[in-house]
């Protein structure tokens, strides 16, 4: 499981301006619709069901929301890099500025456990993190998630 | 007269300032500080720099005696009701059942090599069969390493519990010894069970009269301590003269007294905390004045060989032998094994044979003092490395936090104290807990009340009432932010699980075998069935491809935070191809049957 094979270079929000964890997390699901095709709706209900059962937030600035949904025919990955940090109800309490949303088929299994392993350990990644705050380009954040080291599998 | 009085003072308070002094270089240089003091004794006796003559044996064993009669006080003081509950068993196996086999293993290079009889081999062997309390406590305790607590709590109640064990042991077998006659299994038995039951009951009568008597007599506060320490002397002779186990019976009134609402607790600890330092400087001191150098080349390698059979054989054989029946995985087990000190006890156990005249009474001596020579550098030294071998160390997860704690004369709340840190969740508006009020806010030097500080800032001194066990809770709050390390974020899996969410939801999200009668459970019951014991923080859980973790506790001891992990972490995972488990061992047996079938 590559990070290219989850996420498309017009799936990278280079500034998203929100200023809570709905309003992000609305605005990840309209943008995924747009990608996807599916209901905009359909994808918050699914990422805030998720939400309820622990906060995606993984700490240090990081947030992993992700769900599945029944009429996906692969795996969708969707990038934003926060304008301004907001609070997530994260796990360290500290403020989110990047967020990686993954959505899966109702059938993923295996698949869907592989690629979050694969995202959370590109995040855990400190230089990687630090070098995708740094720009707002949305190309150069690309090229950060899916060329650095850490986004090949290991 | 006077003048050799004063020779005797300056090298009694040289010898304890010395031994002192020397902690800094072990702290230095990572030395099990307790090797340090036998040295500093070796160093003054009479083959090294000191050339001080000690060779009275009857002294020697009485400060033992003492001493060790103090630390048990003390390690018993110190240990919460919880843990002693949590490890009650298991430890109880390893501290009857596991000296018991040491003392049967052992025995064996012992008569091989040393050419001792079979009898004067099995007493060889119970003279090594004890854990050392005060080197297991001090390992895990100010090592600076938070071991795992099932674990530590294991060893914790063991290394305190089979003194008295190895004591009962050594004394039967010197019995045997000495008298020559036949003795039936049955009067051993009958021994065994008054020594105990006696030690065990005095130890509660005599805990709860000192609870009694701190709290109800009115002392002045200094006393108050030296009052619980008297009478806890006390009661280790009185119970010998019942013909009790002094030994489990200071334990036993210990862990009574420290687990009771005794009052001013935290002088009590301090006054403990220094009287057990004392007394493990001057035992181990008096050993390694009592021991002579010079002797050691005689039975140097007989010693080395008896050790590696201790550490690498019987230790191990009796960890898993006795943890068997207690589920432990073979990290923990393999951890329990290689946590199996030898210190004061087995040497002052080896100083009987002499004191009754045995023959060969000094050899005794000799390969019991190298042997725990061998043990303290060897498991001591490496007891860190160790722990994170077998993952059995959990990572820090918060910051230095700036604290104070004051203790409230007859309350149970205590005043506790946080400096606030510029990058810690109180200063970035995280709100306190209602149970958490503060009482008084101080800022450039100024008193405000909570309510007229208008919120807390960086380097605001607060002060607030809490109970002692939610202290750590608050430390979260306080603590500076340390970004977890890479290692440490896998420890506690990827995402945050609430201990509330319903397996079947998780079922259906990450695609995971739940059986469709645990849907209904949570998440926090769920783990807390399959781990079947009290859960620690960092105890996992695999389930299909991912693993379940408790990331934290609440005060009262519940799951109060899930980790999940969305691959396998494998802290978990078998490092050493021994110590199988209950499970794998029927698994092992059904192939071998197939086999032959």
């Amino acid at each position: 499981m590559e990070i290219t094979d989850l996420i498309s270079p017009a799936a990278v929000i280079p500034n998203l301006r929100a200023t809570s964890k709905k309003q992000a997390l609305q605005d990840l699901a309209k943008k995924a619709a747009e990608i996807t095709g599916l209901h905009e709706r359909a994808i918050f209900d699914v990422l805030l069901e998720r939400e309820r059962l622990g906060t995606t937030g993984v700490g240090n600035g990081i947030a992993i929301p992700h769900g599945k949904l029944p009429a996906m025919e692969r795996l969708y990955g969707l990038f934003a890099r926060l304008e301004k940090p907001i609070a997530f109800e994260s796990i360290d309490e500290q403020p989110v500025d990047l967020i990686f949303l993954l959505l899966a088929p109702e059938s993923a299994g295996a698949d869907h456990l592989k690629a979050l392993a694969r995202v959370s350990r590109l995040l855990r990644d400190k230089g990687v993190c630090e070098k995708l705050r740094g720009t707002d380009n949305a190309d150069a954040l690309y090229a950060l998630l899916t060329e650095s080291p850490a986004s090949r599998a290991a | 007269m006077i003048e050799s009085m004063n020779t005797a003072i300056l090298i009694v308070s040289g010898l304890v300032a010395l031994s002192i002094f020397s902690s800094l270089l072990s702290f230095r240089i990572g030395a099990p500080l307790l090797l340090v003091f036998l040295c500093v004794g070796l160093v003054a006796g009479e083959n090294g720099l000191g050339r001080i003559k000690f060779d009275n044996v009857h002294a020697a064993y009485m400060i033992g005696s003492v001493a060790l009669a103090i630390i048990l006080f003390d390690s018993g003081f110190h240990t919460s009701l919880k843990t002693f509950r949590a490890a009650l068993w298991p430890a109880t196996a390893l501290a009857t059942g596991g000296v018991v086999v040491t003392t049967a293993v052992v025995a064996v290079p012992v008569h091989f090599l040393l050419d001792f009889g079979w009898l004067e081999s099995a007493l060889m062997g119970a003279i090594l069969s004890s854990t050392d309390a005060a080197a297991v406590f001090f390992l895990l305790r100010v090592g600076g390493i938070h071991v795992r607590d099932r674990v530590r709590a294991t060893l914790e109640v063991e290394s305190g519990s089979n003194d008295p064990m190895a004591i009962f042991l050594t004394l039967a077998l010197v019995g045997l010894l000495v008298s020559k006659g036949p003795v039936s299994p049955v009067a051993i038995g009958m021994e065994f069970v008054t020594k105990f039951g006696i030690g065990a009951a005095a130890g509660m009568f005599g805990g709860g009269l000192i609870v009694l008597a701190v709290n109800k007599m009115g002392f002045e506060r200094g006393l108050q301590p030296l009052a619980a320490l008297s009478l806890a002397m006390a009661l280790f002779a009185a119970t010998e003269e019942m013909h009790g186990s002094g030994f489990l019976a200071v334990y036993v009134a210990g862990l009574v007294a420290g687990n009771a609402r005794i009052n001013a607790p935290e002088t009590m600890r301090r006054f403990q905390d220094g009287l057990t330092w004392l007394a493990q400087i001057v035992m181990f001191l008096t050993l390694g004045l009592l021991a002579t150098p010079a002797e050691f080349p005689a039975f140097a390698w007989q010693s080395l060989a008896v050790a590696a059979v201790l550490i690498f054989v019987a230790r191990p054989l009796a960890a898993w032998i006795c943890l068997l029946p207690y589920g432990f995985s073979r990290n923990e087990t393999a951890f329990v094994a290689w946590v199996g000190l030898r210190g004061s006890v087995s040497v002052l156990l080896a100083i009987l044979p002499m004191l009754v005249g045995l023959p060969q009474g000094r050899d005794y001596f000799i390969v019991a003092f190298l042997v725990v020579l061998v043990s303290l550098s060897l498991q001591g030294w490496t007891i860190g490395a160790v722990a994170r071998f077998l993952g059995q160390i959990v990572p820090k997860r918060i910051g230095p936090v700036e604290r104070l704690e004051l203790e409230i004369p007859g309350a149970r709340h205590e005043l506790v104290s946080y400096r606030i840190v510029a990058d810690s969740l109180v200063a970035r508006g995280q709100r306190l807990p209602r149970w958490a009020e503060p009482s008084l806010v101080v800022r450039d030097r100024k008193s405000y009340s909570a309510h007229a500080a208008k919120g807390l800032k960086p380097g605001d001194t607060v002060f607030l009432f809490a109970r002692p066990e939610r202290v750590p809770h608050l430390d979260r709050l306080f603590a500076s932010a340390a970004p977890a390390a890479e290692a440490d974020s896998r420890f506690f899996g990827d995402f945050a699980l609430e201990p509330g969410a319903h397996m079947k939801d998780l079922a259906l999200l990450y695609g995971l075998p739940v059986e469709p009668a645990d849907h209904e459970m949570t998440a926090a019951d769920w783990l807390v069935r399959e781990l079947g014991h009290d859960p620690g923080i960092g105890d996992r859980v695999p389930l299909g491809e991912v693993e379940l973790i408790v990331r934290g506790l609440s005060w009262n001891d519940h799951i109060s935070e899930i980790g999940l992990a969305v691959e396998p972490t494998r802290i978990d995972a078998p490092r050493l191809p021994v110590f199988q488990t209950g499970t794998e061992l029927k698994a092992m047996l059904k192939r071998w049957m197939r086999k032959r079938a």
